[in-house]
């Protein structure tokens, strides 16, 4: 079998409401090995976002816990954000002030390449994702499908081993969804990265290796 | 760029306040020593021999140059204009006699026993000029009318105009020579009092002291003893201005704390991107904190640039307030002065500059910290 890229065990997060505290999830279990892709599905509301969070590092689960693996050990991914673990997202989440290729750059420089070297990389990544003729437009200027592939560079810059992506189709329309969810899945193979997609639609959901829904607070596969 | 001219407001504010008071402050000073010397030396009554005291203290390495004065009250009248004037006696052969800095008409050598020296103000109220003729009623012809004696008034010719710019002294001095003043104030040989000029006029207490050792008939009073009640409100004046203009300083800072908290609201979500990609909390505060900074820099170079505007202007902003207020010439009126006076003190400048970049720097990390401190998930749902 495969090395194990993210690992979460009893995973548990609560939130308080008017009406009193909300067990979003309760116990969620999950591993995902190199190269393969997950998909989770799941009713609005279902805290679907909140375990992709949990996942990346970017909350931190009231019980339970995640790790992802950095070089041969594995850690807490907060302690490996943007670099054992990319993120894509449903409202891309793109420095406005950025151009592109500015945008796909920052990420390796907050990693720690230099100037030239970032440049390069984020140059060599819009070009994986056929954006290099517009890597000096501003996101405001870049459509919808464009700023998504924009994120994506960012997302796999620093070369990740895993890709963690919520609804990333989820402000496109059908075409331009379809060629963004190509892409992806395309790079991801080619890379040999573990993905986990959060996402709405069955289609999607079904090119993945490992699908699963998540209901009542728990994983269920589907 | 609102915050930035915030910052350069305050602190120019603060150092053309602290600039014209530290003037204020100077000018006094340099007046207060040129008009009575750097110590005065006076007794309970007139001295008998001041020739004698005068070669031992100008004997004194600490002392650069040492004179009798006498002075007194007297009418001056040409014509039908007549005036009170404070009339000095001075050594004619003074080098130092700070007078000859002042004289704007006539020649200060040309006084003589027969001539006097006016001050701009008392000369316009007498309506003379060099050249014309005053007449000196002393309080000792008065004494010479009591005893049923006539009394003739001396005549002066006027030998020079000063202008000193104190409108104290331009208003009623008049200078004779010492030995005119003993004849009509009938002093005889004695003077008033001696005045030192001193090497070092900041030591001018300590010299007093040693001076004033064996000597206990006389009082030594050093040039901050003389006006010390003036000189301390200056200070005071200056002090309390401070802290009115550090006030400002505070609001100043406290709006760039509020445009920064509302700049680091506005970007909470790309805050939450940046840690999602992996920036340390360190890297947020260093980001915010250094635009605190930058905000102060910015606008302690444009203080700095509006301080030496506005004091560059000085005369023609403080003409337009006047002209607008109708209050005449408050400078000349209130505090005696020509023009506003100036002095720069690096120590005034590097105080209000580190003061504005600390606060300002603080003014941006209290909202960074708050940003840094957010779970990028928050963060990232804010919009």
């Amino acid at each position: 079998m495969s090395k194990l890229v993210l690992q979460a065990r009893q995973l548990t997060k609560v939130f308080s409401s008017p009406s009193g505290p909300l067990e979003v999830l309760r116990g969620v279990d999950l591993e995902v090995a190199a190269g393969v892709s997950v998909s989770i599905r799941g009713a609005s509301g279902s805290g679907k976002t909140t375990l992709l969070q949990l996942l990346g590092g970017l909350d931190v689960p009231d019980r339970g816990k995640v790790e992802v693996l950095d070089g041969d050990v594995m850690v807490s991914p907060a302690r490996r954000l943007g670099k054992a673990q990319g993120f894509v997202f449903q409202n891309y989440q793109l420095m406005p002030e950025l151009n592109a290729l500015e945008n796909v750059a920052l990420a390796a420089k907050i990693a720690g390449k230099s100037d030239a070297q970032a440049r390069q990389a984020a140059e060599e990544l819009l070009q994986q994702v056929g954006l290099a003729e517009r890597r000096t437009h501003l996101p405001a200027k870049l459509s919808g499908g464009e700023c998504q592939r924009v994120a994506l560079a960012r997302a796999l810059v620093n070369q990740p081993a895993l890709l963690l992506a919520d609804e990333p189709t989820g402000n496109l329309d059908e075409r331009t969804a379809e060629e963004v969810m190509q892409l992806l899945l395309s790079l991801v193979a080619a890379r040999g990265l573990a993905l986990v997609l959060v996402t709405h639609s069955v289609e999607f959901a079904s090119r993945t290796q490992q699908r699963y829904v998540l209901s009542g607070g728990v994983l269920v596969p589907a | 760029m609102v915050s930035i001219l915030g910052v350069g407001l305050g602190v120019a504010s603060l150092l053309v306040v602290q600039t014209v008071m530290n003037g204020f402050g100077e000018e006094h000073r340099l007046r207060i020593r040129e008009s009575f010397g750097d110590c005065v030396i006076v007794g309970q009554r007139p001295l008998e021999q001041p020739e004698k005291l005068l070669q031992t203290l100008r004997a004194d390495s600490a002392v650069s140059s040492a004179t009798s004065y006498a002075e007194g009250p007297a009418l001056l009248r040409q014509g039908d204009y007549s005036a009170v004037a404070a009339v000095r006696g001075i050594e004619v052969g003074d080098l130092h006699q700070p007078a000859r800095n002042y004289v704007v008409l006539g020649a200060f050598d040309d006084l003589d026993d027969g001539r006097v020296i006016l001050g701009l103000g008392l000369a316009r109220q007498l309506r003379v000029r060099v050249g014309d003729h005053v007449e000196l009623w002393s309080p000792a012809m008065a004494e010479r009318a009591e005893k049923g004696k006539a009394p003739l008034p001396a005549d002066f010719e006027v030998c020079a105009i000063l202008r000193t710019g104190f409108t104290e002294v331009d208003d009623r001095a008049a200078l004779i020579p010492l030995r005119r003043f003993q004849a009509l104030w009938n002093l005889g040989p004695r003077a008033h009092g001696l005045i030192l000029r001193l090497k070092d006029p900041a030591k001018a207490p300590d010299t007093a002291d040693r001076l004033s050792i064996g000597r206990s008939g006389l009082r030594f009073v050093p040039w901050q003893e003389l006006k010390k009640n003036f000189l301390e409100a200056i200070r005071f004046e200056k002090t309390m201005l401070f802290f009115l203009m550090f006030i400002i300083t505070l609001v100043a800072s406290f709006s760039i704390g509020s445009t920064l908290f509302s700049a680091v609201i506005r970007r909470t979500r790309e805050v939450g991107v940046l840690v999602a990609m992996g920036a340390q909390r360190w890297q947020i505060i260093a980001l915010f904190g250094l635009q605190g900074w930058l905000i102060g820099a910015l606008g302690i170079l444009l203080g700095f640039i509006l301080t030496w505007l506005i004091l560059f202007f000085r005369e023609g902003i403080l003409g337009a307030i006047n002209h607008t207020f109708g209050d005449g010439d408050m400078v000349a009126n209130i505090y005696q002065f020509s023009k506003v006076p100036l002095h720069y003190d690096a120590h005034d400048f590097i105080i209000a500059a580190a003061f504005t970049l600390l606060v300002t720097t603080l003014a941006g990390l209290v909202p960074a910290l708050w940003a840094a401190r957010r779970k990028p998930s928050e963060a990232m749902r804010d919009v």
